[in-house]
């Protein structure tokens, strides 16, 4: 086996994987920087997020009404600290970024603009077009790429972590490209890895979002947070789930039933305007518009196509000159995979399965209760989310933490000194055979894809928008089911060169884990909250039993242990959520009563 | 052990395989005859400066069947190779930026196709004129 | 009657370096449905025919850029080029040309990589300046100068249509060309001085015999050949400028 000693090792290289790496090599040259990703780091589903990052930028916003909107937008279940600390630091980290050379769209005078969306209350959402995800991506591997600590280790899989005396002290990956192992050690490692949304059937995300590191830190005891919020975005491709921007809307997008009626009016979020301000109709937050969408269909008033129900979305009134400059992404996706032409004809959407909320338990600077272990972006609830994400936060998310994740790396690696290196490689050829006998595993016959498929069929059966006691029961019978039958998976390729059939075993098995702490977290969640809605009994929001985040704990061929931790509120006290109208009077009235 | 073995594969024939590649290799073998056409035009220079009989001799051997057979299809190939000079022309310029929006390819190109035609005709017509 | 479900074939080159020695073409019957990308097609084929078929894919959207392959010897990204654009004929998927195939679909891309990190593609500051400074002011003009540039998804199709690069893979070819270019005509940068070296040297621009095929590929309009004999037209001007100048070039 290859032996690697590196100071810090981060896993994964999307946006916080990498803006982690940069972190330690600007805080302490000195660090051996290991940064080992599945795919290239360019690759990372990071490169698909279209609308924007947020950050206070406007004279008229504030820091407060950033905080507030987060607050609100995740139905009070958000680390009130955390959140502070993240809005103070938002704009700070997007202007980095444009010193790193990030393409912001401007203003004539050169300033970089912002654009409206979701559930915030002044436009603060910074974007390159509608790539925003794509060029900070990019941005960040290539300004890597000047920092010569970072020995990076593409397409290398990591497997398993390895801890030694309660304490981070490696890794274990797969190179790709030949199939032998590798053992990265180190003193502390990042897990940025990203989010799970492909245990669902249908979702916007890219064929790498397997919840790996999740599932890395769950089995070494790190309990998973608030894994039952999963983020239906509204807006996407029916069939195949790809996402159309809520930049769409923030430009002034409608959404219509089948009627050609902007049904959101109906669901608490009117006015209907020609223009839609903020906070309302179109520029709700995603909770509430996926909800919407879910009671039209129960209605009858959705369009029926060939994958399903759909509503539609309306750009016409934008024209062509405008979608081509704002959104020429969305131009051409919907006319080569709808051959929609947006300019002349609405296209047809429906909500699926976007973001995965909760993650790795970590706290304010992202350290997870493993001593050693960090973890930032996606694959982490650090606490900014809550039950619901605004659009825009998680693009900033990944900068402000996966630098405060780097940066607290750095120092616990320069605080503790490397484990015993022949009881990490024990440990280390241990994973080896574990891994290889999978691939070796002659004993079964379930196909791969077959697992996968009624997995992520349950996870949408159970797990969707609206859910039921009866039908999230059958999903974590069916997820049982299917770990038990993973235990005769059968890896047809036997070989070691690029074997993607062994990889895509591994995955299944870290997303059957994952899956698993979402649908047991759901089913004890009994109210509705941000993304988790219930139709059973439990339709309100119920802070006296379940203002506290779920903890899901990893249990070896079981289902996991669920217990719950506080919440921490600072200044802004659970309210009502209201958005439209509604939500204006609401705050009024909050205004008033605190003076 | 490694098991790693890349393919390299040869690139034989590499431009039969796509026809646009075949056509990038007909403008480049259209050049001959740009050049072909360019030592026949030096060769009449040296003919003037060897007299009057050496002009005369030339001309005429110009006016033979071959001569003029050679003519016809330098005028198709070069016709060809400034077809397809123009129609990558865009991507061989820096950005022509009219009224603050960057030129589209295709202006570049029938510009330049024009201009050529234009020159064409004005020559034709010199020489015409002189003629007559 | 039920209607019979329609079929289509893909024809795959594949290679396995632990098993053959040369790469060889397999006939696959993929159920077929008008809305089918390649990619899903190659997809159903490791899903339910043949488990070890190895290929990149990830966004299913043309982002990520990892999907590239030779759609009937034309290089396409698979997920947005579409089975009904082919069917009732058979397609022919190959690994994208011009590069060593390590298994499969799936190419090596270690050079690539190599060429990308040569070009120091980062933001050299003209004037550094710290984040509490604010942002660099940059206009739309200034944007649109690099903007099409910094739009290369690193797909690589341009290099599969690159014969030079094909004759000789030392040249640094479209991409890592148009990503140079990128950072050159950026205004918060001031390197462009340092990047030529580059340029000018054996793997430098003047492999290129404009075929112009780069561009056509590029399914981002990223105009890579325009980048690449724009960078010309600089080497040339640094040559010669070099004997006018003690400090010689664009420095």
């Amino acid at each position: 086996m290859e032996i690697y000693k590196a100071d810090v090792i981060i896993v994964g290289g999307g946006g916080a994987g990498l803006r982690a790496a940069i972190a330690v090599a600007e805080a302490n040259p000195a660090l051996k920087i290991a940064l080992v990703s599945k795919v290239y780091p360019m690759r990372s589903h990071t490169v698909a997020a279209e609308g924007g990052s947020a950050g206070v930028k406007k004279a008229s916003d504030s820091l407060d009404y950033h905080f507030n909107d987060t607050v609100h937008g995740g139905d009070w279940l958000c680390e009130q600290d955390v959140v502070e600390y993240f809005v103070a630091r938002c704009t700070e980290e997007l202007t980095q970024l444009e010193h790193w050379g990030c393409p912001w769209s401007r203003t004539e005078d050169g300033h970089v603009n912002v654009r409206a969306f979701g559930g915030m209350k002044i436009e603060r959402t910074w974007f390159a077009a509608d790539k925003t995800g794509f060029h900070m991506l990019h941005t960040l591997f290539q300004t890597s790429i000047k920092y010569p600590s970072i020995k990076r280790f593409d397409e290398h899989f990591c497997v398993d972590l390895i801890v030694e005396d309660n304490r981070i002290a490696g890794v274990v990956a797969i190179e790709i490209a030949s199939g032998e192992f590798t053992l990265v050690e180190g003193r502390a490692a990042v897990i940025a890895t990203g989010g799970a949304g492909r245990v669902f059937r249908e979702n916007t995300n890219g064929g790498v979002v397997t919840g790996d590191g999740m599932a890395l830190a769950y089995r070494h005891g790190v309990p998973l947070r608030d894994m039952e919020f999963v983020q239906y975005h509204p807006t996407c491709m029916p069939g195949t789930g790809l996402l159309f921007t809520e930049a769409c809307r923030g430009e002034g997008g409608f959404l219509l039933n089948k009627d050609g009626y902007r049904y959101l009016q109906d669901y608490g979020l009117g006015p209907a305007e020609p223009t839609p301000r903020n906070k309302a109709m179109e520029l709700g937050p995603r909770d509430r518009l996926s909800q919407a969408f879910w009671y039209e269909q129960q209605k009858g008033r959705t369009i029926e196509g060939p994958h399903g129900s759909v509503v539609h979305l309306d750009l016409r009134h934008l024209g062509e000159e405008k979608l081509r400059e704002r959104l020429p992404q969305i131009y051409e996706l919907a006319e080569q995979f709808l051959g929609v032409d947006p300019a002349l004809a609405p296209i047809p959407v429906r909500p699926a399965v976007h973001y995965t909320m909760g993650g790795i338990l970590v706290d304010g600077r992202c350290a997870s209760p493993l001593a050693g272990l960090y973890a930032a972006g996606e694959c982490s609830s650090v606490g900014i989310h809550g039950a619901n994400r605004l659009g825009s936060n998680s693009l900033s998310e990944l900068l402000v933490f996966g630098r405060v994740a780097g940066e607290e790396a750095a120092r616990f690696a320069s605080s503790v000194a490397p484990a015993a290196p022949a009881s990490v490689l024990a440990q280390a050829q241990a994973v080896e055979q574990r891994v290889l006998g999978i691939r070796q595993n002659t004993r079964g016959n379930e196909r791969i894809a077959t697992l996968r498929k009624e997995m992520a069929q349950t996870m949408e059966d159970g797990c969707g928008i609206y859910r039921l006691a009866e039908t999230m029961q059958k999903t974590c019978d069916k997820l049982d089911e299917l770990k038990e039958r993973f235990k005769n998976v059968r890896v047809e390729d036997k070989s070691s060169v690029w074997n993607t059939d062994w990889l895509l075993a591994i995955e299944l098995e870290y997303q059957l884990d994952v899956a698993q702490a979402m649908a047991y977290s759901a089913i004890n969640r009994r109210e509705s909250r941000g993304a988790h809605q219930r139709l059973d009994g439990f339709e309100q929001r119920d802070d006296v039993n379940f203002l506290k985040h779920t903890q899901a704990h990893y249990v070896a061929g079981g289902a996991p242990r669920i217990d719950y931790g506080p919440v921490k509120i600072t200044k802004s006290q659970p309210g009502t959520r209201a958005y439209g109208a509604a939500g204006e009077k609401a705050e009024q009235e909050r205004k008033a009563s605190h003076g | 052990m490694n098991k790693r073995r890349p393919y390299v594969r040869p690139m034989d024939g590499w431009w039969r395989k796509n026809p646009y590649f075949v056509e990038y290799m007909i403008h480049e073998a259209t050049a001959l005859f740009v050049a072909a056409y360019a030592a026949v035009l030096l060769i009449g220079l040296l003919r003037l400066a060897q007299g009057e009989a050496a002009w005369t001799a030339w001309l005429a051997t110009l006016q033979g069947g071959w001569a003029i057979l050679f003519h016809l299809l330098a005028l198709v190939a070069i016709s060809y190779h400034t077809y397809t000079w123009f129609k990558i022309m865009p991507r061989t310029m820096p950005p022509v930026i009219v009224g603050g929006k960057k030129l589209a390819g295709w202006v570049i190109t029938a510009g330049g196709l024009a201009a050529a035609a234009a020159a064409s005709l004005a020559l034709l017509a010199l020489v015409w004129g002189m003629a007559r | 009657m039920a209607e019979q479900p329609k079929t289509i074939e893909i024809e795959v080159l594949r290679y396995h370096p632990e098993k053959d020695k040369t790469p060889h073409t397999q006939v696959f019957e993929v159920p077929f449905t008008d809305d089918m990308s390649v990619l899903q097609g190659v997809q159903y084929i490791k899903d339910y025919l043949d488990g070890s078929l190895s290929f990149r894919w990830s966004c299913r959207m043309a982002i990520c850029g990892s999907c590239g392959m030779m759609i009937n010897g034309i290089p396409s990204l698979s997920c947005q080029t579409f089975l009904r654009d082919y069917y009732p004929a058979r397609v022919r998927v190959e690994a994208l040309a011009h590069f060593p195939i390590e298994r499969d679909l799936v190419i090596g891309m270690e050079g690539f990589i190599e060429k990308l990190e040569s070009i120091q593609p980062y933001i050299i500051p003209k004037e550094p300046r710290t984040p509490a400074q604010g942002e660099y002011l940059q206009t739309p003009e200034q944007l649109a100068k690099y903007e099409q540039f910094s739009s290369c998804i690193n797909c690589l199709l341009c290099y599969a249509a690159c014969p030079q690069f094909g004759l000789n893979p030392g040249f640094i070819g479209p991409a890592a060309t148009a990503l140079l270019h990128r950072y050159n005509v950026d205004s918060r940068d001031g390197a462009q001085a340092e990047r030529m070296e580059l340029i000018n040297s054996e793997e430098g621009v003047f492999n290129c015999t404009a075929v112009g095929y780069c561009s056509e590929v590029c399914p981002k309009h990223v105009d890579p050949a325009n980048a690449v004999n724009q960078n010309k037209t600089n080497s040339a001007a640094d040559y010669f400028l070099r004997f006018l100048s003690p400090k010689g070039g664009a420095k």
